[in-house]
């Protein structure tokens, strides 16, 4: 009878234990991930403002009061509106050329044979080793000598072709069991049919999470628009948003809307996505 | 029993239509041209961007190195003068220094990465949510990270320095009232002088040039969740028996640790180690945003300088020769990964 | 008029030759199985058949015409694959009907091969579901009608019950046999295993290393192999091979294993005769080991062996005999009620008219 108490007493002792570890664990994981959203936090708070409040000492989460004017003001007058539809544009230009562009060449270096293949192939994986600092000096003289400083076509074109998405395809198609084609073959479609009635819909987890990938490179991206754009009115948002902060450099209020206007997009998509997201950039780091 | 045959039944004579020769070579040929050409249509699109954006300009890049030209005047033939010119330029040689020092926050972002990951490795309800919001600073655009941080920084009021000095007069108050218990004994001084060596102002992060590396530094491990990521997998892809069996040969944590995870992350340290000092080389956005590359120039990276030789001094063989280097480091840190990769292949 | 003819057919892949000189006629209606094991180059040849396949040498017939250069679409044959090959986001309907869609068969015929195919194949109930939400068994099963409702010249198989339990796989040779009844097509059928070899094939095809070995009917192949290799490969469980040394002894040729012997009736003594003083290999089948005790037919000291008794394995019908004898271990399979017991000694007889000599070096068949 002495053991069972002495084993309840053990028992209780162990949970404990086990709980007091456990609210430890939450208590700093927790901890952390408050520090970590308070950046996100202050630059909400800040844009909605009064100016002169934004350095008030001691420093306060909630604005005296909520200043909706400063998003209006940002989009309209800076103009983020602008920015932002350029951002769009080109963001979404890229992800749909880039991902078709890829996934044809993937196709052909995963299932179609042709003299020099291979070599083509290394090819491609040896410039993902070139950093893009060599290659924008010669295609920004480019674009300047045929004038196309300040256009979208100087924004989109050179982000339509990527070796690293081809890469990422080629991977994928290989997975995709050879005697599907080869029931399609002899079924009777061409190549092109393949593509389009085998491979693609096969590919779609691949395709989206490259998608993902790539419009999130391309809105987030901010040395190449920098180089290729002067005029105001055709500034993505990171570059238009970097711009104005030497314009308007003691207007926080008005810089936090726009940080806001740039994140919150990048933001849902990432919630909405997240396994895929983190999934994709695990993968990519551990083989690329 | 009969005797065996060897192989193969007598095969019937030739048939009644023979295929002439010719028809069955075009068919051949037919053949033979769609199969490699379609290949190639299919790849055209993405060639002709590889073409256009980074074969042809790679060489042009590299030929453009070798002249020195402001898009303005022609172009003039330099040779090997620029590189000449960059090994004795005392600024390329500060900004490649500025450029390493900012990569000393890689072992800091490593190891807040690794202890986080081994908090989080485990299924618990949540911890997904967690792990998400551990990772967002990793997907914000960097000019929104960049402005707010610089916000956050600011060498008055800025949310830290603000905390900071909130922090220190609470610390002071109570060292003071505690001085006051034992006033007039020694103590109290000391504690008095503790308390005002607490009150010491915090630095002007970006304004301050010995303080602008740190404080981007600072910022920098903010981003840890990509190395947190990479961690996590490699944690999880070590088998639970390893653990199980050191425990019942009675090994303390600490001793797991050392002797069964961390040579296991050995592959993942080597791989975070190069691709942060790759694409530490390659730094400009934050610093562009951020300081400027200032103040003093004292957070001016490589690639800024290649940026302002290239798009504000016109400097375009200057720039193209800089960017050459900058290519070569990498390109000998590329070959070291390749080569690590696969001697460390043998893990897995 | 053959229906697939093949003509000195080479594949090679740079240094490695995988089929070597091929050369083999199949009749209209037939059921050609080629049998071999992993790498004789079985597959290799039915692909070059359907034209997945480049031919680096030869010639492929099917029906009238070279079809070397045909893309397969146009060879008028239809595949089944091992892993089945179905359409993983279209319904069964969808998939049978996909190569007559593409061809632009009008919608009404499209549907009424389906329906037919399917009730030939017991699928009409399938035939809204996607292929994930199927067995293997129904799977393969679409994947035949896909091949049915094409009506080619020549079906081909690739090893399609190989991803089958074995319960399942029984019932489907069973399918498949009186499928072929019913459609009166060729079919060209590649398989490793050689149980389905006999069961399914009007004629059989032994393959090795790239080439054909032996070609004929089941039975024929069965009791007369043309080599050692095809001797031991077709037949559960595989005949035995025993080393032997001819001698001729008096007016007999006798088989001297070292620890026993046995003699060869005249028929076949004669042609032993060339190999007196060589090695060489004897070989018989299991079922051809007779226990002296029940044995009804002469037993003398010819063809009598005194063996030891290593394992008794029961199958129920039947018993396996793992028999020791000299330094030759070799199996019987005698009736299940036998009398045997591990580690005793058995008396056993060697029907002498059903054995086979092969050639030590060449491995051919003597006899």
């Amino acid at each position: 009878m002495a053991d069972t108490n002495m084993m309840r007493r053990l028992k209780r002792r162990k949970m404990l234990r086990q709980a007091a570890n456990l609210v430890l664990l939450y208590g700093g994981m927790t901890a952390l991930a408050v520090i970590l959203i308070i950046p996100f936090l202050w630059t909400l708070s800040t844009s909605l403002k009064h100016p002169a409040e934004v350095f008030a000492f001691p420093p306060r989460f909630i604005p005296e009061q909520i200043h909706w004017r400063n998003y209006a003001d940002a989009w309209t007058r800076v103009p983020f509106g602008r920015f932002f539809i350029n951002s769009l544009i080109v963001s979404f230009s890229v992800t749909v050329g880039q991902v078709f562009t890829s996934a044809l060449a993937a196709f052909a270096f995963a299932r179609l044979d042709f003299p020099g293949r291979n070599k083509l192939f290394l090819g491609y994986l040896g410039t993902m080793m070139i950093p893009g600092q060599v290659t924008m000096i010669p295609v920004f003289i480019v674009c300047k000598q045929l004038n196309l400083i300040d256009t979208y076509a100087a924004l989109i074109l050179p982000g339509l072709f990527s070796a690293y998405g081809t890469f990422m395809l080629r991977q994928f198609f290989l997975t995709i069991p050879k005697d599907l084609e080869e029931a399609a073959i002899i079924d009777g479609l061409n190549y092109w049919q393949i593509f389009t009635h085998v491979i693609v819909p096969l590919s779609k987890p691949a395709l989206f999470t490259l998608g993902t990938f790539v419009f999130l490179g391309a809105w987030n991206d901010f040395m190449w628009p920098l180089i290729v754009t002067n005029a105001d009115s055709m500034k993505t948002l990171p570059v238009g948003l970097a711009a104005f902060q030497g314009q308007y450099s003691t207007d926080w209020t008005l810089l936090m809307a726009g940080s806001v206007i740039v994140l919150t997009p990048v933001l849902l998509l990432y919630i909405v996505n997240q396994r895929f997201i983190t999934k994709g950039f695990v993968m990519s780091g551990l083989k690329g | 029993m009969a005797d065996a045959p060897t192989s193969g039944q007598s095969v019937s004579p030739d048939p009644v239509s023979p295929s002439p020769a010719s028809e069955a070579v075009r068919a051949r040929k037919n053949i033979l041209w769609r199969k490699t050409n379609v290949g190639y249509l299919f790849l055209l699109p993405n060639i002709s961007g590889f073409m256009l954006f980074t074969l042809i300009p790679v060489v042009v890049s590299l030929g453009l190195s070798l002249f020195s030209w402001d898009i303005l005047q022609p172009a003039r033939f330099v040779g090997l003068q620029n590189f000449v010119e960059l090994f004795k330029d005392r600024d390329f040689w500060r900004y490649l220094w500025n450029t390493v020092y900012l990569m000393a926050g890689i072992p800091i972002n490593m190891l807040i990465a690794l202890l986080v990951a081994m908090l989080i490795n485990r299924k618990l309800p949540g911890i997904i949510a967690y792990r998400t919001i551990y990772f967002t600073p990793v997907i914000s655009p960097m000019v929104a990270v960049a402005m707010l941080w610089r916000l956050i920084l600011n060498g008055d009021t800025g949310l830290l320095n603000a905390t900071i000095r909130m922090v220190q007069s609470s610390v002071k108050g109570f060292l003071t009232g505690i001085a006051e218990w034992f006033q007039g004994s020694f103590v109290s001084d000391a504690l008095v002088g503790l308390a005002n060596i607490a009150a010491t102002r915090p630095p002007n992060w970006l304004g301050d040039p010995a303080w602008s590396k740190p404080a981007l530094i600072l910022t920098g491990m903010w981003g840890f969740g990509y190395s947190m990521l990479l961690y996590l997998a490699a944690l999880q892809s070590i088998p639970d028996d390893l653990y199980e069996a050191a425990r019942i040969d009675g090994a303390s944590a600490w001793t797991q640790f050392w002797k069964i995870t961390w040579p296991m992350l050995s592959f993942v340290n080597f791989f975070i180690i190069i691709m942060s000092v790759i694409g530490g080389f390659q730094a400009f956005g934050i610093q562009y945003v951020m300081t400027q590359g200032g103040p003093a120039g004292s957070t001016t990276t490589i690639v800024y300088y290649i940026y302002r030789n290239a798009f504000e001094w016109f400097k375009m063989g200057y720039a193209s020769a800089i960017a050459w280097v900058l290519f070569g480091i990498i390109f000998a840190l590329t070959i070291i990964q390749w080569n690590m990769r696969k001697r460390m292949g043998e893990y897995f | 008029m053959a229906q697939v003819l093949l003509k000195n057919v080479c594949k090679r892949y740079g240094e490695v030759t995988a089929v070597r000189d091929v050369s083999l006629a199949i009749e209209d209606r037939q059921f050609c199985v080629l049998v071999g094991p992993s790498g004789c180059g079985k597959t290799t040849t039915l692909r070059m058949i359907a034209g997945l396949e480049d031919i680096t040498e030869g010639e492929i017939w099917v029906g009238e015409r070279v079809v070397n250069y045909v893309h397969p679409k146009d060879r008028d044959i239809a595949m089944v694959f091992q892993n089945y090959a179905l359409y993983p986001h279209m319904t069964v309907e969808e998939n049978m009907g996909f190569g007559l869609r593409v061809r632009r068969f009008p919608k009404d015929e499209i549907k009424q091969r389906t329906d037919e195919a399917a009730g030939v194949l017991d699928i009409m109930q399938y035939l809204d579901r996607t292929p994930r939400e199927l067995s293997g068994g129904q799977k393969q099963r679409v994947a035949v009608g896909r091949a049915i409702v094409r009506k080619p010249k020549v079906f081909l198989f690739d090893e399609p019950l190989s991803n089958l339990d074995a319960k399942l796989r029984v019932q489907m040779r069973a399918q498949l046999k009186k499928l072929h009844e019913r459609l009166q097509t060729t079919i060209v059928y590649v398989t490793h295993d050689q149980v389905e070899a006999m069961t399914l094939g009007d004629i059989i095809v032994v393959m090795k290393d790239g080439v054909i070995q032996q070609v004929g009917e089941p039975l024929t192949v069965y009791d007369n192999p043309c080599n050692r290799f095809v001797a031991g490969f077709i037949g559960t469980p595989p005949m035995n091979f025993i080393e032997v040394t001819v001698r001729r002894s008096g007016g007999a040729v006798v088989l001297d294993e070292g620890g026993f012997s046995v003699t060869l009736p005249p028929v076949l003594a004669a042609k032993a005769a060339a190999y007196d003083g060589k090695p060489a290999t004897l070989g018989i089948r299991p079922e051809h080991i007779h226990d002296k005790a029940t044995y009804t037919g002469a037993a003398n000291a010819g063809n009598t062996v005194e063996a030891g008794v290593d394992v008794v394995e029961l199958l129920g019908n039947e018993k396996h005999l793992h028999l020791a004898a000299g330094s030759s271990m070799f199996v019987a399979v005698v009736d299940a009620h036998i009398a045997a017991h591990a580690g005793r000694k058995l008396p056993v007889v060697f029907d002498m008219d059903k054995v086979h000599l092969f050639d030590k070096e060449t491995e051919n068949a003597v006899f």
